[in-house]
């Protein structure tokens, strides 16, 4: 006599008979979990916080992405139960027809739904913080390491993870819920075998999608341009909707690949059929997955193309640098002088040419700028006098420091800027100087621009007629002038050098001088007199400190930060490693769940048609036919969205670059091959991960 | 014991409503072996899921047993599906992850009701339909007519007040499909079992006591059968000769 079960005991065994369903379920899950785990716990690292600017691009940028993974995994994970339930349902319907009520089957169901769900999502949470431990050490140990790296996690980022875990596991259990609650119970039991085929448009589909795409990524990005050009007004949060035919273009691009394909079988019209079909009934779920891993891609390559972008024209700019040292202080400092530098530098068994010294001041200069006005939400152009600092050249210094003799007529100035005009520090609208000590002033009108990369900074400079330039710093203190001091290496440079050097600059620098560059004292100035609080002595500020010489901050923001063209050189990667490794690792969470999407539906190949492909064997198919199917279907799941995942970014990447001011740079140019390198390495990931995912579906296929 | 009245089904696509059963009248009695056969579309299924509880009708009422389907809460559906029907299907619905005696006693694991009287009955059916030997093997590794006889078997095993068997035969070939009909002539001859089946071999229709022939949704005809098996289903293929001229 065999031992007898109950319904616990029968529903364990069903779940070990359906293991395989379960175990896709895990994996789906808790891959997404751990994704979406790690992606919070390093974007809300202090380390990743305190880098990156609030406010600006990068972090935008950063959470943008991250929404974008977010809605994929989201979708990822329903696609998954979907597919649990699916095959659960046939189980489900059996148990009904035989006489069990919804009140005999849901214990059961649903203790299976929430451990599963439960389980991989808590373990995916677990996991994400090894995972980004390990990835990010990972960085330290084979490419970059700075101070600024040492990973901290803020567990704030775990109500991330905890909602995410929260929508996982209520989903499931809504959806078991939901399959309880069905009447019609052939419906369940059909639920397996019942195709999704989607409504078929016109051929007209996918090209139209393209255009639509198109024009949805122009509005979306053209819209805050013309908001601030056209009506001098922010633009509203909500513009980001104009964005949306974006979408609908994707989603059209990929119902057309799913109805129609992209290639023409005019000759062979037969070719592939089985896979097309197979597609094509499935319409739904191919559609949607489709859509998710372009976005991840797209997602990812809009991460990676920041490191070219903001590395190649840094290079380009070291490479390029005058001097190989090239520093300004300010004359109330005790900067060590030329004999000391020589002492050091012989040391390094180092002698030094070409050394130069001249003066510069700093003045205040009127200038047009934008007032704010209805809250802060419409702005008008004055003009204010004072309206911010700038540094002042007399003729000659400029010709002691750049060898170009230049003539600026009196009661004019020209303003420096950079090879290509791209500087944003310049200044067409002044009218007059002021000494910020006396207060008295030159009228001035702006005469034209010079070029000279190093004199480039983040405040402006100008220079002035000799004449204007005496006349006008009379009277000044020692902390309204200033000092530019520059030389060349004889011979090879030495990074200890340029490293002993930075550090006792750095160190002779007093506490006046610990500002960043955009903390303006004729601003201060103008605006305490008027009552106000200058916001640079708020909270607000961007607080930068001596004890942390090597820190990503300092290093970007310091008023005084010289450039000793060895030091950017070597230490560029580790002053910007937490930017670029942050963007780093989010290009590889998004290709690493983009692959795991794609591997997943191309499982489901064999989940839902194994038996059309028993059958097709029966008929006489060949190895070499049953080969050609399979690869067809992964081939559209595979190349597609990463063809228009890639080729998307990188137009769009395209036009952001040249919406910046209306064409493209040299380094920009130089950026976009980058990107196209890193786009054929995608591919080839991409590739590769396709050939393994075909031969993994043959083999279960017996092919 | 099986009563019919006035039934009416129709299925919606969008806003078109299609009408599958018009009116249904009949009753089985206990003990009977009755078949319904006619074209695709002419509501055979349909009929067995409205009788099944599988699906709601929209008129008429069903009676089983002297319990009336229509108004009843799910609850006492299932109840109804598990204690006064047994369940024969065309692909079996075995669960694969259960052995055959397993598969067999599904219906008393879902009453909670699994003790020894259930395991000699499940041997004893066993026995009866000839699968005694692969009792501890999985669905997986036996036939497709072993596979039929085991879901005979496990409809019996609450002792139903009926049996209803949609497309019994219908993925078997001959000796299978004799086999399996040959079972339900066992279950109605030793047990007194009565038999609702829906199919369209008039093979396995001419070994019922009687035929419900429909047609569009109607009553087309009732066969009893009179004289031999072999006769019977001469007159059955006449009668389906004519429905479809």
């Amino acid at each position: 006599m065999a031992q007898t079960i109950d319904m616990k005991q029968m529903e364990q065994k069903l779940q070990r008979a359906d293991r395989k369903q379960s175990r896709l379920y895990l994996f789906c899950n808790f891959t997404a979990v751990m994704i979406i785990s790690a992606y919070s716990a390093l974007m809300f690292s202090p380390t990743v916080q305190t880098v990156f600017p609030e406010g600006g691009d990068s972090r935008k940028q950063m959470y943008m992405i991250f929404v974008l993974t977010l809605v994929g995994c989201v979708v990822f994970t329903i696609y998954a139960l979907g597919l649990f339930f699916r095959h659960k349902s046939g189980q489900l319907g059996i148990l009904m027809a035989l006489g069990a009520s919804r009140r005999r089957l849901a214990p059961g169901l649903f203790r299976e739904v929430f451990v599963l769900s439960g389980a991989s999502a808590v373990i995916g949470i677990i996991a994400g913080f090894p995972f980004v431990w390990i990835v990010w050490n990972g960085f330290r140990l084979i490419l970059v390491d700075s101070s600024d790296m040492i990973l901290s996690f803020d567990f704030k980022c775990l109500f991330v993870s905890l909602a995410f875990l929260l929508m996982v596991v209520g989903f499931a259990c809504l959806t078991a819920w939901r399959y309880l609650k069905k009447t019609n119970i052939m419906e369940v039991i059909r639920e397996e075998h019942i195709n999704e085929p989607i409504k078929e448009l016109g051929k007209w589909c996918g090209p139209v999608g393209a255009v639509v795409i198109l024009i949805g990524a122009v509005m979306g990005y053209g819209a805050p341009f013309v908001c601030h050009r056209w009506f001098h007004t922010f633009p509203p949060s909500w513009l980001g909707v104009l964005y949306t035919p974006v979408f609908v273009g994707l989603y059209m691009v990929m119902l057309h690949t799913v109805v129609h394909g992209w290639k023409r079988h005019k000759k062979n019209p037969y070719k592939n059929i089985i896979s097309r079909s197979m597609m094509k009934f499935q319409g739904k779920q191919t559609v949607n997955n489709l859509l998710i891993i372009t976005l991840l891609i797209a997602g990812g390559c809009f991460a990676i193309f920041y490191l070219p972008s903001m590395t190649v024209s840094a290079m380009i700019r070291y490479a390029d640098q005058s001097y190989d040292y090239f520093y300004k202080y300010r004359a109330d400092q005790n900067i060590p002088g030329r004999e000391e530098i020589e002492a050091l530098g012989s040391k390094y068994q180092l002698s030094f040419k070409d050394w130069g010294e001249c003066e510069y001041i700093t003045l205040g200069i009127g200038g047009n700028t934008e007032i704010y006005d209805d809250g802060g939400k419409r702005y008008h152009i004055e003009y204010v006098p004072m309206l911010v600092e700038t540094k002042i050249l007399s003729e000659d210094a400029y010709y002691m420091i750049t060898g170009e003799k230049v003539d600026v007529k009196s009661g004019t100035y020209l303003n420096l800027t950079n090879q290509e005009e791209s500087s944003s520090y310049t200044n067409k609208s002044a009218r007059e100087l002021t000494n910020m000590v006396t207060r008295e002033q030159i009228d001035t009108t702006f005469a034209g621009y010079l070029h000279y990369d190093l004199l480039t900074d983040d405040v402006g400079c100008c220079v002035l007629d000799n004449d204007d330039y005496a006349k006008i710093s009379e009277g000044l203190t020692d902390d309204w002038k200033g000092r530019m001091v520059w030389f060349n290496v004889d011979g090879k440079d030495s990074y200890q050098f340029a490293n002993a050097f930075y550090d006792l600059y750095v160190d002779s620098f007093d506490e006046r001088c610990e500002h960043p560059s955009f903390y303006d004292r004729v601003t201060k100035i103008r605006e305490n007199e008027a009552g106000e609080t200058y916001w640079g002595d708020t909270e607000r500020m961007t607080k930068i400190s001596y004890e942390q010489s090597d820190s990503f901050d300092f290093r970007q923001f310091w008023a005084y930060q010289p450039d000793f063209r060895i030091l950017s050189q070597n230490d560029f990667l580790r002053n910007v490693a937490v930017l670029c490794m942050m963007f780093l690792f989010i290009f590889i969470v998004c290709l690493l769940t983009a692959l795991v999407v794609c591997y997943t539906r191309c499982q489901t190949i064999v989940l839902n048609n194994r038996y059309v492909f028993d059958d097709l064997k029966k008929l006489g198919a060949s190895p070499d036919f049953l080969s050609r199917e399979v690869r067809s279907q992964c081939h559209n799941i595979f190349k597609v969205p990463t063809i228009i995942g890639m080729t998307g970014m990188y137009l769009f990447y395209t036009m952001i670059m040249y919406a910046n001011d209306g064409r493209l740079l040299s380094a920009e140019w130089l950026a976009l091959l980058v990107d196209l390198t890193i786009l054929a390495a995608i591919g080839a990931a991409v590739y590769a991960v396709y050939r393994a995912s075909v031969a993994t579906l043959k083999r279960q296929l017996g092919i | 014991m099986l009563y019919v009245k006035d039934l009416h089904k129709s299925y919606e696509v969008g806003k078109t409503k299609y009408p599958v059963l018009k009116g249904i009248d009949f009753h089985v009695a206990q003990g009977e072996f009755v078949a319904v056969m006619g074209p695709s579309g002419s509501g055979k299924t349909t009929l067995l899921n409205c009788i099944s509880c599988y699906i709601p009708f929209d008129k008429g009422s069903i009676t089983v047993g002297g319990i009336k389907l229509a108004g009843q809460n799910e609850e006492t559906l299932a109840r109804v599906r598990n204690t006064k029907l047994g369940f024969v299907f065309q692909d079996f619905m075995l669960l694969d992850g259960l052995t055959i005696r397993e598969n067999i006693l599904v219906p008393r694991i879902v009453q909670g009701e699994v003790g020894q009287e259930a395991e000699q009955l499940t041997d004893k059916l066993a026995a009866m339909f000839g699968i005694e030997h692969i009792l501890n093997k999985y669905p997986a590794e036996i036939s497709g007519g072993e596979k039929q006889r085991t879901a005979v078997a496990r409809s019996l095993i609450n002792n139903p007040l009926i049996i209803l068997a949609d497309e019994p035969t219908g993925n078997l070939d001959s000796k299978s499909s004799r086999t399996v009909i040959e079972a339900f002539g066992n279950a109605k001859a030793q047990m007194n079992a009565t038999i609702f089946m829906v199919t369209h071999d008039s093979f396995a229709a001419s070994f019922c006591d009687r035929v419900i022939l429909l047609k569009d949704g109607n009553i087309y005809r009732q066969l009893e059968k009179n004289g031999s098996r072999s006769e019977f289903q001469d007159e059955l293929l006449d009668v389906i000769k004519e429905m479809s001229e």
